[in-house]
């Protein structure tokens, strides 16, 4: 099994505050299947940058509300 | 399961059965002329099929998730794909390399021709396998 990214991030809470916003809605939103927002939630998936600044930009807040580095 | 997932595990099950199916194909028609040359009254009918049944199972998966198939690759797709890419040529060139040293001890071009035959179906087969083995797993 291949190790996971360091990358944390809040999207699955931040979706659920948004009125359960749909994985698919999100999906469409920044361009990416349901699975990739799926693969991303479960920390499988660390999103491009570009996909990241539209992930903030959809839920309306920065970058670093929505991810964060794990060092462990 | 994602659309690209079921494409590719539709497509080892066919190239799969494909590569048994040519196996038996061409070890039946060996014992039956006593030789093992590749004859292209089995051959193309054979590739003519395996394009045909492939299409058929692409449009048939189509059908069932429109959206899915018309959209393009998205970046982890995208990753997933390259990197099987380059997974099943690299199983491709330890089998054509493996093919051509048979070939210089054997000096036999009929056994050549079938060992990079299944040596193509081999890679494309390790080529979904990787896919749905890297769509499940972390990139």
């Amino acid at each position: 099994m291949a190790k996971r990214p360091p990358i944390t991030n809040n999207v699955r809470a931040l979706r659920e505050a948004r009125g359960g916003m749909s994985q698919a809605f999100l999906g469409d939103a920044i361009g990416v299947t349901r699975q990739t927002v799926i693969a991303i939630e479960q920390g499988r998936y660390s999103p491009s940058l570009e996909s990241a600044f539209r992930i903030a930009r959809v839920f309306g807040v920065g970058l670093e509300d929505v991810f964060g580095w794990d060092a462990e | 399961m994602s659309f690209r997932e079921k494409s590719a595990s539709v497509m080892a099950i066919l190239m799969t059965s494909a590569a048994l199916y040519y196996l038996t194909l061409f070890s039946a028609a060996s014992r039956a002329a006593g030789t093992t040359a590749p004859s292209l009254a089995i051959f193309i009918p054979y590739v003519i099929f395996v394009v045909a049944a492939s299409v058929v199972a692409q449009v048939a998966l189509a059908l069932f998730s429109p959206k899915e198939a018309s959209a393009p690759a998205d970046e982890r797709e995208r990753i997933v794909e390259h990197r099987a890419g380059n997974w099943s040529g690299i199983v491709l060139s330890v089998l054509v390399v493996s093919a051509l040293g048979n070939f210089i001890v054997y000096n036999d071009g009929t056994l050549l021709f079938h060992l990079i035959m299944g040596g193509l179906m081999i890679s494309q087969i390790s080529d979904y396998i990787f896919r749905i083995i890297l769509l499940r797993q972390s990139l």
